[in-house]
């Protein structure tokens, strides 16, 4: 495989990642967050910023910059989560504003707008992005058929009624935003590995907005549809990369195209492409069932 | 010095109150955050600085803020009938409203980077005389006129709200959209002046950030920021709250820009948005809306 073709699939596993991160957010509990970028950033800075100047070797200091990622959101979830959800979706705006202000202030240990470069090569990235990619979709497919999941959902679809069947609502607010951190954290590492470089524009909120539009895009209470929505529209750009328009590459105009499928989806399909549905292996069972019982009966007419 | 800082301070303040008001506006009616505002502000930047440079001599600059005020407008309402009213009509979750807004603010950054780049493209000067002194003190031309067209702007609005009989609509709305329709207002004609209002703010607010930072793609947005962190200091829907909050925003901004330095300041910013939410929740004015689940 070339280095194009792996880089490629490397950036659409971290993107389903982060989708998957926000599903279990905005999908299952009905949270509308826009700072998912920031813990991306923090993921990829802490790692690499902390490994460089302590001189410890990355997967360590990985492992404490999704601490300091769990830290950082529950410190922005206790106050926030009390309120209605508007504030919600405000803080974490500025909380992103706020990361990348932070980048810029200690220029000295992150090189500011000219990006943190050299990062250290990683030889079974891709490996290692699948692997944690399965394992997310895994556990977050688990989450959502769990009795936690279904306290979510309950929640998103009426917050009051799940309050009085005894949910305690801030709490699991709580636990679910700071899981999805964690997970945007990883998935910044990941993409610090991937590009080797990590500049503050790349974590900004059009980012944050963009798995946003993913989600939707695929339908908010379909993880597979997330999952889908999230591959086929970041490979979709890869396919007209030789197109112009107006003299400017099509790939420029990515999130352009973005915004207007999801113009058109929200208006004539606002539960998204997939809708409700799961795409499964429940029909193949099925299928294999029917088979069996149709030998059976063949088996039986030949008696 | 700290005189001239705290003109220049109430100067942006008005700035943020205006975009904050915008957005506080949206939200009374409607419920949720719009977004799309900081998309609005952005592209009236963008048309204002086309339209001063269009002409030779420049038009006057009160021209140049009416025109991007109409426009705003325009922006406004075609953003509500490509975007809103179709989950409006709907009754869908409050989450659409946001991830629409969230959508134009993306795509008009995006189309205006896509054709101008992210370059500041600086606003030329409209007054013969940048500044003008009295006594020992030197002001600038521009904040003074600022500051005059925001305050007017922002009474105007206010006896509007307060006084005249489509702002009594108006509030009846931001109660119960549906009882005030029993009552016989016609709560969709109220969500376009609704909408008018957000997209003239916008349009104002776009000129006057283009004047003072430069031209670019982003300036909307990342300003919009200050706005938000002014309505939640002031409140949630609350306009004097928003209008307060700005103003103090502004002045605390400035004077940690100058003791401090500027990227500091918006860490410190976000700090007192956060603590404000610890201590005092309902904001300044101290109305807390409820979440209607």
């Amino acid at each position: 495989m070339s280095a194009y073709q792996t880089g490629l699939i490397v950036q659409i596993s971290i993107t389903i990642m982060t989708v998957v991160a926000v599903f279990a957010m905005t999908g299952l509990a009905g949270m509308f967050s826009l700072g998912q970028a920031a813990y991306m950033a923090v993921g990829a800075y802490v790692t690499f910023v902390l490994s460089r100047f302590l001189d410890i070797p990355y997967p360590i200091t990985g492992i404490i910059s999704i601490l300091i990622s769990i830290l950082l959101s529950w410190i922005i979830a206790v106050p926030t989560l009390k309120l209605r959800r508007d504030y919600f979706a405000l803080i974490t705006v500025g909380f992103s504003q706020m990361i990348l202000a932070l980048v810029l202030l200690f220029e000295d240990f992150t090189r500011g707008s000219i990006g943190f470069s050299k990062i250290p090569r990683m030889d079974n990235l891709l490996l290692v992005s699948l692997v944690g990619l399965a394992l997310i979709i895994f556990w977050i497919r688990n989450l959502k058929y769990s009795r936690f999941g279904r306290m979510c959902i309950a929640l998103k679809n009426d917050e009051i009624a799940a309050r009085s069947f005894g949910i305690d609502v801030y709490h699991l607010k709580i636990k679910i935003y700071v899981l999805a951190s964690a997970i945007a954290s990883f998935a910044g590492i990941l993409m610090a590995l991937r590009n080797r470089v990590i500049t503050p524009d790349s974590f900004g909120w059009a980012q944050s907005a963009e798995m946003q539009i993913f989600l939707f895009f695929g339908g908010t209470n379909s993880l597979t549809g997330a999952i889908l929505s999230a591959g086929g529209l970041k490979l979709l750009p890869e396919f007209v990369r030789d197109v112009t328009l107006f003299g400017v590459s099509m790939q420029e105009y990515r999130t352009i195209i973005y915004a207007i499928l999801i113009i058109i989806v929200i208006n004539f399909r606002p539960q998204g492409i997939l809708g409700e549905k799961e795409i499964n292996f429940k029909w193949l069972k099925n299928l294999y069932r029917r088979f069996k019982q149709s030998i059976l009966k063949k088996n039986e007419s030949y008696d | 010095m700290a005189l001239q800082l705290t003109i220049n301070g109430i100067s942006i303040g008005a700035i943020y109150a205006l975009i904050a008001v915008g957005f506080a506006v949206v939200f009374n009616i409607m419920r949720f955050s719009n977004f799309a505002h900081g998309g609005m502000i952005s592209a009236c930047a963008f048309i204002s600085f086309f339209f001063q440079r269009a002409f030779d001599p420049p038009p006057p600059f009160f021209v140049t803020v009416l025109f991007s005020a109409v426009c705003g407008m325009g922006i406004a309402l075609l953003i509500d009938t490509l975007g809103y009213r179709r989950i409006r009509l709907k009754n869908s979750p409050k989450i659409y409203y946001f991830l629409m807004s969230l959508t134009f603010a993306i795509l008009i950054e995006q189309i205006l980077t896509v054709f101008f780049g992210t370059d500041i493209y600086g606003f030329p000067s409209v007054f013969k005389s940048q500044t003008f002194e009295i006594g020992s003190m030197i002001f600038k031309t521009m904040n003074i006129v600022i500051l005059a067209v925001s305050v007017v702007i922002l009474v105007a609005l206010v006896w509007m709200i307060n006084k005249t009989k489509i702002g009594l609509a108006i509030r009846a709305v931001a109660i119960n959209a549906d009882t005030s329709r029993l009552m016989g207002i016609n709560s969709s004609v109220i969500v376009t002046v609704i909408f008018i209002i957000a997209g003239v703010l916008a349009g104002v607010s776009g000129v006057f950030l283009g004047v003072q930072y430069g031209v670019f793609p982003s300036v909307g947005p990342s300003m919009m920021l200050k706005g938000f962190i002014a309505s939640i200091i002031g409140g949630l829907g609350s306009l004097s709250g928003a209008i307060f909050a700005a103003l103090a925003l502004g002045l605390i901004e400035m004077f940690l820009t100058f003791f401090i330095g500027a990227t500091e300041a918006t860490v410190i910013l976000f700090g007192i948005m956060l603590a404000f939410l610890f201590i005092r929740p309902q904001g300044i004015m101290g109305i807390i809306v409820e979440d209607k689940a």
